[in-house]
């Protein structure tokens, strides 16, 4: 509702709780990964996402109606959110959520690079962040990255855009104007809590757990990548701060050896969580299968948090983590089956718990 | 409240001999305190229920129940009228 008043955790975890338990399970994906895709749209009409697929039938089919859908309704479910919510528990959501603005914002810078039309710039947003509607139509409609840089003056995004925007004038790659707009997000979710004073055993302890771990997984993935893939890189260009796993000037060391990188994770604090998807990522060839374990082990780190602590924000939290999370299996679902991969192959690139 | 109850203590003793607080006040502040309790608990279950409710309209009953759980303070707090009266 609005940032002010008390916080009304009692109100949001109830709904929260229910939507959660509403997601997709296990067996929704088992019977998902075998069906066309006309199927699976068939299937979502008769759940939570109908009134999406309704909405869009008509214009759209297929798998693009499929991810529309999906994006709506994630928005939907997000503004939902942060209507029920109230004072320090809105605002705290409010700061999470701008993960899609950070979103919209590459969405906005990529399409303009590849030369996009309004319009698919326009559905490919999620509108749940802070950004509002008239923002984002002069994103789709700005011809230029300079000129969304521009518009992104006077938002959180502003001051490592400028600094990129040259990086991307001389070489002409997407990759530091990206970088620079996620680094702002995560950098910017503390924003509100002092790390310092706080008690980690408090309710808004454990929230900064989840996102220290957010960003600590977030930090292991890109060391992983760079490490694999042996680029000349400058990884700390790629470090997000206010994690607990890495320090600054570490990174650079470790990125060097992979072994040594993979020895020093199982030695961190999350090695025990991890320690199955460590010992596979030896001998695999791909990282994705380890990604996939990051991602369930944060899931599982969030649903943990939220059964402990119901009086916080942490189902809020884990219930945005979950939803996010479905949207992307069911995504990998219909894009799977569009270019005709395997049930086993399609069954690999989900994260279920 | 606290400060409440001192003044009557206090104007009890000044009138002498008297109990510094007769059984009916004392039933009496017993009853308010504990109807403020239920009050303080049925806030968040409530609110709970209520969001439970919005979601999925089975919950109804259950969320009734469980709003009414602590209405069981004030019940027993009532007895002590009886029990004085």
């Amino acid at each position: 509702m609005s940032a002010t008043g008390s916080s009304n955790p009692e109100y949001v975890n109830a709904r929260v709780r229910s939507r959660r338990a509403a997601l997709f399970a296990e067996e929704d994906y088992r019977k998902l990964v075998r069906m066309g895709t006309g199927e699976i749209a068939r299937y979502m009409e008769e759940t939570e996402y109908e009134t999406e697929m309704n909405e869009l039938g008509a214009r759209h089919s297929g798998v693009d109606l499929i991810e529309y859908a999906l994006n709506r309704n994630l928005a939907k479910n997000f503004e939902d959110l942060l209507d029920w919510a109230d004072g320090e528990l809105h605002n705290l959501i409010a700061n999470y959520l701008r993960k899609f603005d950070a979103w919209n914002a590459k969405t906005a810078i990529r399409g303009a690079y590849s030369g996009a039309s309004p319009d698919e710039i326009q559905t490919d947003f999620i509108r749940a962040g802070e950004f509002d509607d008239e923002l984002l139509d002069s994103l789709a409609n700005a011809g230029s990255i300079e000129e969304i840089v521009e518009l992104l003056d006077g938002t959180i995004f502003e001051e490592g855009l400028e600094a990129a925007f040259e990086d991307f004038e001389d070489q002409d790659v997407l990759v530091p104007l990206e970088n620079a707009i996620d680094k702002t997000f995560y950098e910017h979710l503390l924003d509100d809590v002092n790390t310092i004073t706080l008690n980690p055993n408090s309710p808004k302890g454990l929230y900064v757990e989840v996102l220290q771990a957010e960003i600590d997984f977030r930090n292991v993935r890109n060391a992983l990548r760079l490490s694999r893939t042996g680029t000349d890189l400058d990884p700390e260009e790629y470090y997000i701060e206010g994690g607990k796993l890495f320090k600054e000037g570490e990174l650079r060391q470790l990125v060097g050896s992979f072994d040594d990188l993979v020895e020093y994770i199982r030695d961190s604090p999350y090695g025990e969580d991890l320690s199955n998807a460590l010992a596979d990522l030896s001998e695999a060839e791909s990282l994705s299968a380890f990604e996939q374990a990051l991602d369930a082990a944060l899931l599982e780190y969030s649903d943990t948090l939220s059964h402990s602590h119901p009086i916080s924000i942490c189902s809020a939290l884990s219930y945005i983590l979950a939803k996010e999370r479905e949207i992307e299996n069911v995504r990998a679902i219909a894009r799977g089956r569009e270019v005709g991969l395997s049930v086993d192959e399609i069954e690999t690139e989900l994260v279920v718990i | 409240m606290i400060e409440a109850l001192s003044v009557v203590l206090s104007q009890a003793q000044a009138t002498g001999g008297a109990p510094a607080l007769e059984p009916q006040a004392a039933a009496a502040i017993a009853v308010g305190l504990a109807a403020i309790a239920t009050g303080y608990a049925q806030r968040g279950i409530g609110s709970a229920a209520v969001g439970a409710v919005a979601e999925d309209s089975d919950n109804l009953i259950s969320g009734l129940i469980f709003t009414a759980i602590p209405e069981t303070l004030i019940i027993i707090a009532f007895v002590t009228i009886f029990i004085v009266g």
